[in-house]
């Protein structure tokens, strides 16, 4: 873990609202995918807390990583209008990443709208392991697709909801049209309904699933207790320290 | 760069041989230096240490400690406003027993004063709590969150009734010796009087102020953002409140106190100690620095020499009114 005021080198937009921040990145804070960072978006008292980000790439050669966000309030809006050069004072690798699949098990990705982040960095890392993967992303319409981010290759898969970009219908749409006699394994980062039907798909067919949440956070280091995710069994677990990659079979997600 | 500067032995300036006593006493205990880390704001310590140097700390006041654990409120627990932080924890922490168990010998090993927050349902909880620290060994001292929005028995029922806080603070008082703080609430009509209350039942020190209750809804869901409805409001929103508190119970009792709510700099720092408080504490700016309380003290000390001042005690004295 590490601190640093660093550099931004690019700031684009790469869908409706959706940016992917550049930035130097030092060798002592290497990144596994599903972790994160926390950004604090500009000097002052508002917006007030650091945002966290999953990392979308990381570089290790060039020393750079990125964040890809979407524009929602004040935080996000001072960020996507941030210009290479600018100063970025960020927190990070915080949290536990994803665990890569078993032999014998086909990994599938599934990202749902501003999730594709952290399961980009995944898909690449998989890749460079000589791990094939499938990847599915889901969004509402084709403007917020970031096509130019898309992994390429085979087995990539675009959902919307209105059907303006891939086939209609949901990410998780394209997960029950899996065997249900495959062994995959799911990876999955995106809004709540995406991930509770992912939760059930993997229960009724006893796959693994990983999947990163995302909770309103203040520390970002496991100090505040107060990005709670609730257990099926009750209780909770920190999203920030104990995540922000969980078994998804064990969260409650409604 | 100057040409001077090139002609400047190694380390800059000359040394200000003035130096200011940062230490402050409270009740049996010496605290190094006025800035401490907020109680639920910093864990059990563990948490921020390779972030910033603990052992520079004035001290850290824990995470409240209860009897049994407890899981906490449901999420949503934040929700940030304008300058400032809602949150509803509720007191989530792993219980006396392992607390005694896993965290205290953590703590102890650091050099940095512990000082645990104690929260409770029952009096006869806060008694527990502190008898079962004390047995094991015991702490720099106890702060006793009579004062957490947060919950539905104990905490801010507590706090709220002069009576209440006058038992509580008294029965604690009779199981240790040590450093012996009670954490004020400001959602009060008169704080002076829990504060007298706390004074009068042997507390060494009061600590003002816990967090104001406050309440977020989101228009569009037409929803509140915390699932508690309700939460308690930290941040820079509310440092006008809890100078104005540490001015008035400053002029109220003797024993020292100490003043937290929205300090994120040493200006903000001052504004307490020069309203009267004695010492200080860190909270919410830690989530945003996580060395914010280290800045703060360097600035401080920075205040002092350039306005020798000799002890942080002198501080209250210098307000011109």
């Amino acid at each position: 873990m590490v601190r640093i005021d660093t550099e931004l080198l690019s700031n684009r937009r790469v869908a409706e609202g959706y940016f992917e921040l550049r930035f130097r990145w030092p060798a002592a804070g290497r990144p596994a995918p599903g972790q994160f960072l926390t950004v604090r978006a500009r000097e002052g008292s508002d917006p007030l807390l650091r945002r966290p980000f999953a990392f979308a790439s990381h570089d290790g050669t060039r020393d750079e990583a990125t964040i890809v966000i979407q524009e929602r309030g004040s935080a996000t809006r001072a960020l996507a209008t941030l210009e290479a050069e600018a100063k970025l004072d960020l927190l990070g690798p915080l949290g536990h990443g994803f665990a890569f699949p078993e032999r014998g098990t086909e990994p599938v990705l599934v990202a749902g709208g501003i999730g594709v982040g952290p399961m980009l960095f995944l898909r690449a890392a998989l890749e460079a392991a000589g791990t094939k993967s499938r990847f599915v992303l889901g969004a509402r319409t084709a403007a917020l697709v970031p096509e130019a981010l898309l992994p390429r290759g085979a087995g990539v898969e675009v959902r919307t909801d209105d059907g303006s970009l891939g086939a209609k219908g949901t990410a998780a749409d394209a997960v029950t049209a899996l065997l249900p006699e495959a062994r995959a394994a799911l990876y999955a980062c995106g809004p709540a309904p995406l991930m509770a039907a992912l939760d059930r798909i993997a229960t009724e067919r006893g796959w693994p699933y990983q999947a990163a949440v995302e909770e309103w956070m203040a520390c970002g280091v496991g100090a505040c207790m107060g990005c709670a995710v609730p257990l099926k069994s009750g209780g909770f677990l920190r999203a920030c320290a104990d995540g922000p990659v969980l078994d998804g079979r064990l969260v409650k997600w409604d | 760069m100057g040409l001077n500067d090139a002609t400047r032995a190694p380390g800059g300036a000359e040394r200000d041989p003035f130096a200011p006593d940062l230490s402050v006493r409270i009740g049996p205990l010496v605290l190094p230096n006025p800035v401490g880390v907020a109680s639920g704001t910093f864990g059990y310590g563990e948490e921020y240490a390779a972030l910033l140097d603990t052992d520079a700390l004035g001290a850290i006041y824990t995470k409240a400690v209860t009897v049994e654990p407890r899981a906490g409120n449901p999420a949503p627990r934040l929700a940030e406003t304008p300058a400032g932080l809602l949150n509803s924890i509720g007191l989530a922490n792993p219980g006396l027993e392992t607390f005694v168990r896993d965290k205290l010998p953590a703590l102890r090993a650091r050099r940095c004063r512990t000082i645990v927050n104690v929260a409770g349902a029952t009096v006869d909880d806060y008694v527990r709590v502190v008898e079962g620290i004390e047995a094991s060994g015991g702490v720099d001292g106890y702060e006793l969150n009579v004062s957490c929005p947060n919950v539905k028995s104990g905490g801010m029922a507590f706090g709220t009734d002069p009576r209440l806080v006058a038992l509580v603070t008294e029965s604690v008082r009779r199981a240790t010796k040590r450093a012996l703080v009670v954490k004020l609430s400001p959602n009060v009509t008169d704080i002076a009087e829990t504060a007298h209350a706390a004074e009068d039942a042997g507390a060494d020190a009061v600590s003002a102020i816990n967090t104001l209750v406050g309440m977020a809804i989101d228009v569009k869901a037409r929803r509140p953002r915390l699932a508690m409805k309700t939460g308690g409001l930290s941040g820079p929103a509310v440092k006008p409140v809890g100078v104005a508190a540490v001015y008035r119970v400053s002029r109220a009792v003797k024993i020292p106190v100490i003043g937290l709510g929205g300090i994120m700099t040493a200006g903000d720092a001052l504004e307490y100690l020069l309203a009267g408080a004695d010492a200080v504490q860190v909270g919410t700016a830690t989530f945003v620095e996580p060395d914010a309380a280290l800045r703060v003290l360097e600035g401080i000390e920075a205040w002092m020499r350039e306005n020798r001042v000799a002890r942080v005690a002198d501080i209250k004295n210098l307000l011109e009114e």
